[in-house]
Order: structure tokens, then sequence, then C-alpha cells
């Protein structure tokens, strides 16, 4: 069934078409890799998707629903919950916190929602610095927190934008064992990441983008196969 | 992996009071110090000391409304001091033209001035920073010449009269006393709440709010309407304290004392502004005798402690007794 589908959209800024004519459809329980080199517009779309930028043409369907146009908090009333590559968390407030503030907005109460924000911070191991204000954590415990945050109140579709960019390998095999275990439950995902072997493991598909538009949309091994793909990724043709 | 079954019930009491404790530990510390304002009628009976601390009382919660939307909420805005103008002209002129009795005034005053903020709060909405300031300063002086330009009604710069409330002055501290303290546990109650949360997160970052769930327009203009009705709330209390109203109260210079209370006693902190209001109003009437000169010094306090002490006299407070504490 699906649960997300991406119809025709584009978005341009001025004389630069940074989403052209992109569709694809994401299954319910789907892990998707969303792949392509910098500046190919997978950032822009996860910003369309997510609600922070309107497309100029284009239709998005959440549940068979048009979406597009929608802010990002009612979006994620709906389900959709993103993590940003540059990493977004309330700094001046705790861990504990942070978790809270999605789980009370997403309709948890009090004692509900602090449940799952200590689940959630003994899954991801962050019970040391439980109690510290998030601008007092290194960049990849950021990460990791505002992976968690996507996870308070289990979302219909993750949208991850480079959740393993500079991030320990600890924490990263903290991050993919969670999307691991999500996605055996039925989790969806769209998994944005430079980080090809991660990609490989974890994503049994992918869609490449270079210059705003789909490349290929395969399994991921056919994809990073793809003579169009490597000649995306280093700008030559494949042997 | 499974989640983790490591949150037993007590953990989560653990973690709830945990997680706000810094707000109970400023409530409390504010209580405390509330406590020692009620005492001191007992040693001083001079008219003249009483009523400066009853308009110390009066800026601490223009300062602590203040501290609501700027400190808690990051809405920088620079027209707390025309709130409490507006509410003070709105129980004036209903009881100078019709008669109005001075509760129901002010009671119409938070209502004004609350709807008023709501207005502005949704007018400004995208903006931040410097162009949210500037605005609400334009606003501010707006604001301030229609009062002083409307002479046919408001009696500009003459003033206007107002009916008194009570006769004694020690009567007036404790009702300033008591609506302090009633504003204080109602942002107590507030910052504890959801809203707290909610407020927080649109301060550090609107777009991980908005991802988040947040309804950020609504509790933007939330805070915005709050803070202003409780702005509204001491200017009308002023007004019928002082039996006079007059465009003086909106001053840009009201504005900057309660920038400096706010900046001094420590942003964001529920005790400090509350605190630095009586500090900073004591010694303006010390400095009284200097002139201008007062201004100077609280613009270089508020430099100095913008620049090197972001959490103000409460955050210089709770190192020293961290440090004592280890000691």
């Amino acid at each position: 069934m699906t649960l997300l589908s991406v119809r025709g959209v584009t978005k341009r800024f001025g004389g630069l078409t940074a989403v052209n004519d992109v569709s694809f459809d994401v299954a319910a329980g789907e892990l998707v890799g969303l792949i392509g080199p910098n500046g190919s517009g997978k950032t822009t779309l996860l910003n369309i998707l997510s609600g922070l930028a309107d497309p100029d043409s284009g239709e998005i369907l959440l549940d068979n629903v048009p979406c597009q146009g929608l802010t990002p908090e009612r979006l994620a009333h709906r389900g959709v919950m993103r993590m940003f590559q540059l990493t977004r968390v309330f700094r001046r407030m705790n861990v504990i916190d942070n978790l809270l503030v999605a789980g009370r907005a997403l309709g948890l109460g009090a004692d509900e929602a602090l449940t799952r924000a200590n689940a959630l911070i003994s899954e991801l191991r962050l019970d040391v610095i439980r109690h510290l204000d998030a601008g007092q954590l290194s960049g990849g415990q950021m990460k990791l927190l505002e992976f968690g945050v996507c996870f308070m109140v289990p979302p219909r579709i993750a949208l991850l934008d480079e959740p393993f960019a500079a991030v320990h390998p600890t924490m990263k095999e903290i991050m993919g064992d969670f999307i691991r275990s999500r996605h055996e439950k039925g989790q969806t995902f769209i998994l944005v990441s430079h980080d090809m072997p991660v990609v490989v493991e974890l994503c049994p598909r992918a869609v490449c983008m270079n210059a705003g538009a789909v490349v290929i949309d395969a399994t991921t091994r056919e994809v990073l196969n793809d003579p169009r793909v490597i000649e995306a990724y280093l700008g030559g043709q494949a042997a | 992996m499974a989640p983790s079954s490591a949150t037993s019930p007590a953990g989560n009491r653990s973690g709830a009071q945990l997680s706000n404790t810094k707000t109970t530990v400023e409530f409390r510390a504010a209580l405390v110090a509330m406590a020692i304002v009620a005492l001191i009628p007992l040693g001083v009976s001079n008219p003249y000391w009483l009523g400066v601390l009853i308009v110390s009382m009066y800026f601490a919660i223009l300062a602590g409304a203040w501290n609501l939307l700027a400190g808690y909420t990051g809405q920088f805005s620079l027209a707390p001091a025309t709130f409490a103008m507006i509410g003070a002209y709105t129980t004036g002129l209903l009881n100078h033209y019709f008669g109005v009795p001075p509760l129901l005034g002010i009671v119409a005053a938070v209502v004004v001035s609350g709807l008023v903020g709501l207005l502005l709060g949704r007018a400004v909405l995208r903006l931040v920073g410097p162009y949210l300031a500037l605005t609400t300063l334009s606003f501010a002086e707006i604001m301030r010449l229609v009062a002083s330009n409307s002479i046919d009604i408001t009696r500009g710069d003459l003033g206007l009269g107002v009916a008194g409330l009570l006769d004694s002055r020690v009567g007036w501290y404790y009702l300033f006393l008591g609506a302090l303290v009633a504003l204080l546990v109602l942002f107590y109650m507030l910052l504890r709440s959801k809203a707290g949360l909610f407020l927080q997160a649109i301060r550090d970052d609107e777009v991980a709010a908005r991802r988040a769930g947040v309804n950020v327009v609504f509790w933007k203009t939330a805070a915005f309407a709050i803070s202003a009705a409780a702005s509204g709330f001491a200017g009308a209390l002023y007004a019928h304290f002082a039996e006079l109203v007059t465009p003086e109260l909106g001053l840009i210079g009201q504005t900057g004392l309660i920038v400096s209370m706010t900046v001094i006693g420590g942003m964001g902190t529920l005790a400090g502004p509350l605190v630095a209001a009586f500090l900073v109003y004591v010694l303006s009437e010390w400095l009284r005798d200097v002139g201008g000169y007062q201004l100077v010094v609280f613009a270089a306090l508020v430099v100095i402690f913008a620049r090197f002490f972001r959490e103000g006299l409460w955050g210089l407070a709770r190192a020293a007794v961290q440090r004592w504490g280890r000691a």
C-alpha cells in the first residue's frame, strides 16, 4: 500500500531548478535510500515533503490525501517527522525536555511522554547526558538527540537527512540498529545519506537524484551499479 | 533492538522532578525574595520609600511579563511599557468618562491590553531579531503619540485624572505585592506546563519546534497576549495608585528600564528580573541627583551583563552557591 506519493514535483529558486519533475512512491513499511551528489536536490525535496518549502508544481499525497502546502507542524501531526542535515535541537533545554517537546506537542500526556522519553534515552544510550542542556552536547550526541525527537511518537514516515554525517562509529551503530529494528516493525523511512555502505546495508531500495531530477529508482544494488549514478558521483563514464 | 524497559514509574517521577528543578528553584527563590519584601513595611514607614518600593513592584510585574515574552519565548518586543500605558488608559478613560469603578476598569484593562497584544503578536508573527524589535518600537511610539496628541480625549501630556482605590500607602504596597506574587505563581504554573516547554522550544529554534509539532503561531501569539495582559494589569493598577495617567507611561525610557531590569536580573530566569527590578529602581532613585547619568550607568550594566553574564545576577548567584557547595 502506498503511503507517500510524490508526483511531478518541481521547485525553482530563480533560474535554478532545484527539484525537477520528481516522482516516486513509498510504500508503507519501506526503507528508501535517497542518494545523489551534493546539490542534487535531496534536501530541497525533503524540505518540500516536510512542509518547509512549497513546490512550484506537482502533488504530494500522504495516504492518498494531498498534503503539499501544509505547515511542518500540521505534517508532524499527520506523522511526517524530519531530521535535519544541520542539527536542530533546543540548545538551552536539557535532553529530556527536548524529547518532551515533541511528545507533548504530538498529543501525549505528561506521564506517557516522560515514559517514552526515558525509553528513547535508554535505547539511544543517552542516559549519562539526560540532564545536560542540548547546547552542551557533542555534535554526535546532538544528532542522536534529534534522531530521538523524530521517534517520540512513532511517525508514519521518518525523513532522515544525513543522520550519519560526522558521527562517531558507535553512535552510527546505535542509529543503524534503531532504524533496522523499527523497519522490521513496519516503520517507513526515507534516508538521505552519502554513506554508501550504510545505504546498501539498510535500504533495499534507493532513488538517485542528480541536478534536481530522479536518475534511477530501483534496488540499491542496481542503483549503485548504474552507469548514470557512477557518472553523477564521479563526473565520468562508468568502466 | 527492543525498547529498554528501564523506565520504572519511580524513574519517571525522578525525571519529571529533575526536568523542572531549575524553574522550581527559581520560583522558590522568588517567593523568598517576596517574603522579605513583605516584611519591609514593618521597618520602613517613610511614605517616599514605600512609594519607591511600590513603583519597583510595578516594574517587577512589567519585567516579569516582558521576560516571559523575550526571555522564555525569544520575542524581543520593545513595547512592554506601551501595554502598561494601554492598560492605564483603558481603566482611566472608563473611569473618567463613564464612572466605571476601578476594579472593573482593571479587568477591562487586562482584556484590552491582552487583545491588543494578541493583534500585535499576529502582525509581527514572521518578524525576528532586529526587525521585530524595530516594528514593536514603532508601534510603541505610534501608540504614545496617539495618546499624547488625542488631547480632546486623553488631555494629552496634561494627564488624565483617575479615581484612587485605596487610601493607605501600606495597603497599596500589599496590593502590588499580592499582584506580583499572583503573577509569579501564574508564570511558574505556565512554565511548568507544556506551554513552558513550547515557549522555550520556540525561543531556541522555531523551525525545530514546528518540526516537533508545536503550533508556533498559536504559542507566539499567546505569549504576546499574556505578556501584554500582565503589563496592562500593572499599568491599570499604577493608574489608580498615581491617580493620573499620562503618555509618559509609554516612553521608550520606561521600556529601557524594563529591559535593564530583565537583562541584569537574568533573561529567561523566573527570579532574576523580579529581584533586579527592585535593585535597579531603588538604585535609580539613589542616583536621581546625578540626573541623566543614571541611564548611562544602567546602559553600561546592561552591556556588561549581556556580554559577560548572560544569566544575569541570578546566574552569578547560582554559580556562587555551586562554588560554595563544592568548597
